[in-house]
This record gives structure tokens, sequence and C-alpha cells, in this order.
């Protein structure tokens, strides 16, 4: 019954292989994106420790967007 | 309200459209008869600057019991209900190929009415159902 | 306009994206079930008809991509408005990559059906013209960091694009195509059975709850990248 299901009539190969790149591709898109995320974030952190305390301190208070990252960053570590 | 400035933008864009548009009406008119995939029987039939001899795709159904097969060629009678072509072929065709099913078949015309086809391709039309579907449209039919 | 400032945005997008990290895998798996498994056969095309599950959403997903792309960036040209040309930025390549993959799987399902993967008609060549502004409109993001000129040659590539949206629709209405004309329709009844249109749904809603997802990742990180280059004027 399984060997009926892959062979998909006799069409498997075409019907497996477009399932098949559809979902490397995508897995492949989303890879990308999460890793150009991370890594901007991960800089952004860096760059907000470079500053004096004092700066830093007042503008995590007020920028919802720091505050966001720094949460998601706190999370991984 | 708009200032100035989105208004000169505005004007770029629609000189943009204007141009891009006259471009491609000019493209269409040139390309007009190379857009079309394939001609019909009765195209072929009508159309005097259609040479014999010479590479040409026609599309139509395929006439219901009018294939022909021996271990050489196959041979069939390709209809668009009003003019006729016949087409010899050998090799092997898609397994969508049947009776009362669309085909495209690209060869060599060798008179208004006979065609060596070189290649043949299944075309089939929007319809998609499961076989059950088909078999009860079928019954009412009859 | 408050609503629409970075970090109420970026509030909203770390909500949606956690909303469809828990719903994504569910439905995508109940639509791949029908798919492969549940939908019945077509009684002409035999099990290539599956095929169809992602190839139909796939061109659509194109399709629908690079019109709200096209539009957004000539409304940024004209009204210059930053937030638009943030989410043209993160849509284009989701379309690009759901443009390639209907040509390849349509590719994929053409040879058992038609008996050959590339045919030079009017639907398949517009729709490859569309890949072909993908590629433009993400290479001009690359080469052409300068502000004056980039706005400009993607307005221009939009108009050119969108010309081409309702040619990829009506091509296979106007002219003589291998590509069978469209099975739904804006009106009146599609001709596929409704057996089928369930799993077509399903994996429409699958892989659009997808390119939200990279849609909403990608939009995050431009925001960052602004945040990074303001840090010190904050």
């Amino acid at each position: 019954m399984i060997i009926e299901f892959l062979q998909m009539g006799g069409y498997g190969f075409f019907v497996w292989a477009s399932f098949f790149i559809v979902t490397v591709s995508c897995l492949f898109l989303y890879y990308r994106a999460r890793k150009t995320l991370k890594k901007y974030e991960k800089e952004f952190v860096k760059e907000l420790e470079s500053l004096p305390i004092k700066h830093k301190k007042r503008i995590t208070k007020s920028s919802k967007v720091i505050g966001s990252i720094l949460a998601s960053q706190n999370k991984l570590s | 309200m708009l200032t100035k400035k989105i208004k000169t933008r505005l004007s770029f864009l629609i000189s943009i459209i204007l141009i891009t548009l006259c471009f491609l009406i000019f493209i269409y008119f040139n390309l007009k008869q190379n857009i079309l995939y394939f001609k019909t029987p009765s195209e072929i039939f009508i159309n005097n600057q259609i040479k014999e001899n010479s590479m040409i795709r026609v599309g139509g159904m395929v006439k219901k019991d009018s294939i022909r097969q021996n271990n050489k060629e196959i041979r069939f009678i390709l209809t668009d209900y009003k003019k006729e072509l016949i087409v010899v072929y050998s090799g092997t065709v898609p397994n969508l190929f049947s009776e009362e099913q669309g085909a495209v078949v690209e060869g060599v015309l060798n008179d208004k009415k006979y065609l060596i086809a070189d290649r043949i391709l299944a075309k089939h039309d929007e319809n998609y159902m499961p076989p059950q579907m088909k078999k009860i449209l079928k019954e009412n039919a009859k | 306009m408050d609503l629409f400032s970075f970090g109420n945005v970026i509030v909203y997008v770390n909500k949606l994206i956690k909303f469809i990290n828990s719903i994504f895998f569910v439905i995508l798996i109940i639509g791949l079930s029908f798919a492969l498994i549940f939908s019945p056969v077509d009684y002409l095309q035999g099990d290539t008809v599956r095929i169809m599950y992602v190839h139909v959403p796939s061109a659509w997903i194109g399709i629908s991509i690079f019109s709200l792309i096209a539009i957004s960036s000539i409304l940024n040209f004209v009204f210059k408005i930053k937030n638009l040309f943030l989410i043209v930025k993160s849509l284009a390549p989701i379309g690009l990559l759901f443009t390639c993959l209907s040509i390849v799987t349509g590719s994929l399902w053409g040879k058992p059906t038609w008996g050959t993967w590339w045919a030079w008609d009017a639907r398949l060549t517009s729709m490859f013209m569309l890949m072909v502004f993908y590629i433009l409109f993400i290479f001009s993001f690359k080469y052409f960091k300068n502000k004056e000129y980039l706005p400009k040659i993607l307005t221009a590539l939009s108009i050119l694009g969108i010309i081409n949206i309702p040619i990829i629709k009506y091509s296979v209405e106007w002219w003589s195509t291998l590509h069978q004309p469209a099975s739904i329709k804006f009106t009146g009844t599609s001709s596929i059975h409704s057996s089928m249109l369930i799993p077509l749904f399903l994996m429409l809603l699958a892989l659009l709850l997808y390119c939200a997802l990279i849609f909403l990742m990608k939009y995050k990180t431009e925001i960052i990248k602004i945040k990074k280059q303001n840090i010190k004027r904050l």
C-alpha cells in the first residue's frame, strides 16, 4: 500500500519532485531570513552595549523596538 | 493637498506610462502572429500565406475513431469541427493523447490537408474531477 | 500616525509571528494530507493533478505579490512613504521564490501531461517575464543604492511589470496557448470539483501563512537595520 502511495499511479517522480522542491526552497528561504534577523539583532545589541550607560538606559526605556529586541536576545542566552 | 513636488513626480509617472503603452502596442502589432502558439485547421485552409513544406504548429481535437496505428507510424485526424487535417507521426505520443482530446502537433505541412509531425503535445481542458464524477456525467449525457 | 511608528509596528509584528507559528503546522499538515492522500485522482490526468495543489497557489502568490509591490513602489515614488519602501524590499524575494516555484512545478506537471517541459506559449512566456521583472527588481535594490535613482527605476519596472499582470491572466483567453484556460474565475462557477478545491485552498492558506511569516521576519530585520543606523541620534 505504501509503495502504491509512493508510486502515485506511475507519476510518483513528478508529484514527489514538485512537493520536494517546494518544501526545500521554502525551508531555505526561512533559514536565510531567520539567520539575517538573528545577525542584525546581535549586531544591534553589541552596538547598544558600546554606548555610554546613561544614554543606553534612556533609549532603552523610550524605544519599544529596542525593548523587544533585547527581550528576544535575552530569551536566547 | 498635492504639493508641487508630488505633481512633478505624477507627471513623470504618467509620461512613463504613456511611453510604455506606445511601446507595447508597437510590439503587439509586430508579434501578433507569433503570440499564437498554434493555428487551427481552418486557419490553415483559409490563410494563403502559409507555405507548404514549412514548419508549423496546429492545434485541435483528435477526431473520434480516427486513430490508425501500425508498428511504424500513427495516423489520425485533427479537427476544429469545421476543417480536418490528416496527421502522420512516428514516435511516442504523450500519455494524455487520445481520441476526443486536444492535441498540438508540430511539423511540416505537405499540403493543406496533410501534415507530417515531428512532435505531438497533448492539450487538456480546465475541468478537473474524480473518475466517478466523470462516469456520472457520461451516463447523464446518454 | 503614531500607530505606524516603528515601536508600535514591531510589537504587532512579534505578536503576529507568534500567532502564525502556533497555527502554521496544523494547517500545513491538514493541507498536505488532503493534497496527497484524501483528494481523489483526476479522471484524465490521474495522480499528476496533485501537482496543482502547489503549482496554482504559487502562481497566484507570485502574481499578487508583484501587483502589491508594483503599486507600493509607485505610491512610494509619488508620496515618499518610507514604510512602503521597506514592505517592497521585504516582499520581493518571497514573490520571486513563488514565481520560480510555479514555473518549476508547472514544468514538472507539463512533462507527464502535455509531453514537454516547456513551450513558448503566451501564458508560459508571460510568467517567465514576471520572473525576469522580479529579478530586475531585486538587482536594482542591490546595485542602485542611490536614493535619487532607485525609486525612479523601481517605478519604471513596476509599470512595465504591472502591464504584464493582465497579460498573464488573460493570455489563455486572448490567444491560443498550450496552457489550459483558467479553472477558477472571479465570476461564475469553477470547473474544479469541490473535492479538489478543499486541498487547493488549504494549501493556499498554508503557503500564504508561510509568506506572511517570512515577510514579517524580513520586515523586522529592515526596522532593526534602520534603528541601528540611528542609534546614536536617539
